[in-house]
């Protein structure tokens, strides 16, 4: 019988190497806006020190939303990657609808696992839990986005 | 250029997302090495300038932070005891600034009165753009000699007289321009080497033993917190301390050149190191995460590109192609940093902060060049490191293969 | 008996620029185990038919009855499982997944067919892989495969599931004579054993007159 050798292909536009990736993103992301939670909390004795991080703690939201950027490359270059497939999944008896959810739905849970490691970071260091929410929004934005990219592979 | 325009429209313009976050990531790389490029040269300058009283016999006073100011035991009587034993026994630089005042400018700046004595003129070398040198002999009811910041030489040129409200004295004076000082000249702070106040907008205020003594107290009491004594010993210094706290309660440090010279060394060399560091680290980072978006960009751009090599472009036409592109971002980013800086420094002009409006190209003053300059050697490793993986990348597949994908 | 009912009054292709109107006032009807072939010039809209038989584009004004029943109220997800059971698609060789091994790339079907579809007797995917010569391939990415190999790869695909209809679009424009033979008389093999009605896109009049019927498709004049 087949049925054990397909368990091989996911029905899945990700591989493993797509979810590390994708963690990789995520993780660079949360990891930095951590990181200026925790130079703000810095009792720092250093006048230049602190003028020198202030430059950057100043325009925290600007810098970390630039960076989340690299997201929408993912986004971008993991789905233009897999239009064959996309083609070939609908060609095989899927449905466009179908994979979409699919692609939301594996986002989503790679991001809900992410933000609660960064969760269990900021409680770590007593960081407010809100943070790193407002980073989540941002991505849940740029999945919603993507997604509808995936209606334009449908031809091959 | 064909070519360029070509593959520049029809490969790079066509997946612009790729672009844009090069672009982004280019602009976090400049945006760091900028400031930290900045912060460093500008603690040089403030090093610099200290070293003129950095010497051997010398003593900066310094306020103990737990020192508590008790304003009703510190009457005028006291200053004054203190200000004799100064007088009597030490040779000393004297320089107290904040003092604001009103007087007609084209710019409309709140001015700026920087009181100095004859010692801390020497020590420190001001630069003039025209006119002559302050004279310290001079006579309170008389005219007083003063040198004023490029922003007020329109108004007041050299040999002309501004009638001020003298609020240290208490009474009208009569200042006259002596001489203009170099635009952009500054004033660091000695124990923030790395912020300075810039005169362009400030009076220089000759003060002369007669000039303290009729001065109020607050002009007396902030010379002390920067006071720096002259060719003394350490038994001298004890002894000022005493005097210092018998009068006035205060409890005052006053470092030597090794204590300075050690504190520099812990503080400031510390500092920079971490800053040196921490931008190594982030532009590591963000290069990494550059060649990672690069290396994106060829997988999603390999049919094109070996499409292009099928009909004839070659690696090296392609590298010159690559750089040129690279050079064009790296333009775009240059351009972001140094409007972003002129915003920053054109701001100080619109909320007429007179200590920090500069003069310069754009509002632009050496320190942001030679940021610049260094901001585009990075982006010439950067460079250098980003096409160069790509190229590899790029030979590494075979042509037929890349054709096929 | 009828399979296929096909009447398009008009298909326009849109972009930007331009309009293309095409397939205008063609009527199909297909009877089951039935053979046609459709030929004519480049851009005169053969892969768009072949879209629109095997429900991958229902952008069009007309209308269709497939196995008996009219497409246009069907769900996406009943087109779906139609396009998995039913009907085989053996299109070009890139229509293949770089990430997938070629044994991946065939049973992709089975991974959406119900769990009575995928009791697929293993001897049957053998004896197509034998049939068509591609055990060697089939722990290869499709990188690693030639063009020809990759061809038979993607006809392996188009027939796993047995469907009642196979739609192939050039199915042997680059494989050498040999196998191309190898692919057409397992096509008609199909169509002699199971019944399977077999529609072909093709440039060669050879295999196109082996069809039960040829279709030329013109341009409107």
């Amino acid at each position: 019988m087949l049925k054990e050798n397909i368990i091989e292909i996911k029905k899945s536009l990700f591989r493993i190497s797509d979810v590390l990736e994708l963690c990789s993103v995520y993780i660079f992301c949360f990891f930095l806006n951590t990181l200026f939670e925790y130079i703000k909390t810095l009792d720092l004795e250093s006048y230049i020190l602190k003028e020198f991080l202030n430059k950057f703690t100043t325009y925290q939201k600007l810098i970390v939303l630039l960076f989340t950027f690299i997201v929408i490359v993912f986004h971008y270059q993991m789905l233009h990657r897999k239009k064959t497939e996309i083609f070939c999944k609908k060609l095989v008896g899927d449905t466009i609808f179908n994979i979409t959810i699919r692609y939301i739905f594996d986002c989503l849970m790679i991001l809900i696992f992410i933000y609660l490691l960064s969760s269990l970071v900021n409680i770590y260091f007593n960081f407010n839990l809100i943070n790193n929410l407002y980073l989540v929004g941002i991505f849940f934005v740029y999945i919603i986005i993507s997604a509808r990219e995936v209606q334009k592979y449908e031809n091959f | 250029m064909k070519i360029f325009k070509f593959i520049i429209s029809k490969i790079f313009l066509r997946k612009a997302i790729l672009g844009i976050s090069m672009i982004l990531l280019l602009c976090m790389a400049n945006y760091t090495t900028f400031t930290a490029t900045r912060s460093i040269l500008s603690t040089y300058q403030g090093y610099q300038e200290t070293k003129y009283i950095n010497q051997n016999g010398v003593y900066i006073a310094n306020l103990d932070p737990d020192s508590y100011i008790d304003m009703d035991v510190i009457t005028k009587d006291r200053t004054q005891v203190v200000y004799e034993y100064l007088n009597n026994n030490f040779n000393y630089a004297f320089y107290t600034d904040g003092f604001v005042v009103t007087i007609p400018n084209i710019d409309n700046m709140e001015i700026s009165l920087s009181y100095i004595n004859e010692e801390y003129y020497k020590l420190n070398q001001f630069e003039l753009s025209q006119g002559e040198n302050l004279d310290f002999d001079y006579q309170l009811d008389n005219e007083i000699p003063v040198l004023i910041g490029k922003g007020l030489s329109k108004t007041y040129p050299v040999g002309s007289t501004i009638e001020i409200e003298e609020s240290v004295l208490g009474r009208p004076i009569t200042l006259k321009v002596q001489g203009v000082l170099k635009q952009n000249a500054y004033h660091s702070n000695y124990y923030a080497l790395n912020s300075k106040t810039y005169y362009n907008f400030s009076i220089l205020v000759p003060v002369n033993e007669e000039f303290i003594n009729n001065a109020n107290i607050d002009l007396q009491l902030n010379g002390l917190m920067d006071l720096t004594i002259l060719d003394t010993t350490n038994e001298k210094i004890i002894n000022l301390s005493e005097i210092l706290k018998e009068n006035l309660g205060l409890e005052f440090n006053f470092f030597s050149q090794k204590e300075n010279y050690d504190y520099f060394n812990e503080y400031y060399i510390h500092s920079l190191k971490i800053i040196a560091i921490t931008t190594l680290i982030l532009l590591i980072v963000i290069t990494c995460i550059s060649i990672w978006n690069a290396l994106v960009s060829i997988r999603l751009m390999l049919k094109d590109f070996t499409i292009n090599f099928l009909v004839g472009l070659s690696y090296s036409k392609l590298r010159k192609i690559f750089y040129s592109y690279f050079g064009i971002l790296s333009c775009i980013n240059l351009t972001v940093i140094f409007i972003f800086t002129a915003f920053n420094r054109y701001g100080c002009w619109l909320r007429k902060d007179a200590s920090f409006a500069t003069y310069g190209l754009f509002g632009l003053i050496g320190i942001d060049w030679l940021a610049l300059f260094v901001v585009i050697l990075s982006d010439i490793i950067i460079g250098i490191v980003i096409i160069e993986n790509m190229l590899r990348k790029i030979k590494k597949v075979p042509i037929s293969l890349g054709v096929l994908q | 008996m009828k399979i296929i009912d096909l009447k398009i009054k008009e298909k326009v292709y849109k972009n930007k620029k331009t309009q293309l109107s095409i397939l205008n006032n063609l009527n199909l009807e297909v009877n089951v185990g039935e053979k046609i072939a459709i030929v004519g010039e480049s851009g005169v809209g053969k892969s768009s038919l072949l879209n629109i038989i095997g429900l991958l584009d229902r952008d069009y004004d007309g209308e269709y009855t497939l196995f008996g029943l009219p497409t246009i109220n069907l769900h996406t997800s009943e087109l779906a499982k139609w396009r998995n059971e039913k009907i085989g698609f053996v299109l070009q060789e890139s229509a293949l997944i770089n990430s997938l091994t070629i044994e991946d790339n065939i049973k992709l079907p089975l991974l959406y067919a119900d769990s009575r579809k995928k009791e697929f007797n293993s001897k049957d995917f053998e004896s197509i892989i034998n049939a068509i010569d591609i055990q060697h391939i089939l722990k290869k990415k499709p990188l690693e495969c030639s063009g020809g190999e990759k061809a038979r790869a993607v006809f392996a695909r188009g027939i796993i599931m047995k469907p009642q209809i196979i739609l192939a679009d050039e199915p042997t424009a680059s494989l050498d004579i040999e196998n191309r033979k190898r692919i057409i008389n397992l096509l008609f093999k199909m169509n002699k054993e199971f019944n399977t009605t077999i529609i072909t896109v093709t440039h060669d009049l050879e295999i196109a007159n082996r069809h039960d019927r040829v279709i030329h498709l013109e341009r409107r004049k």
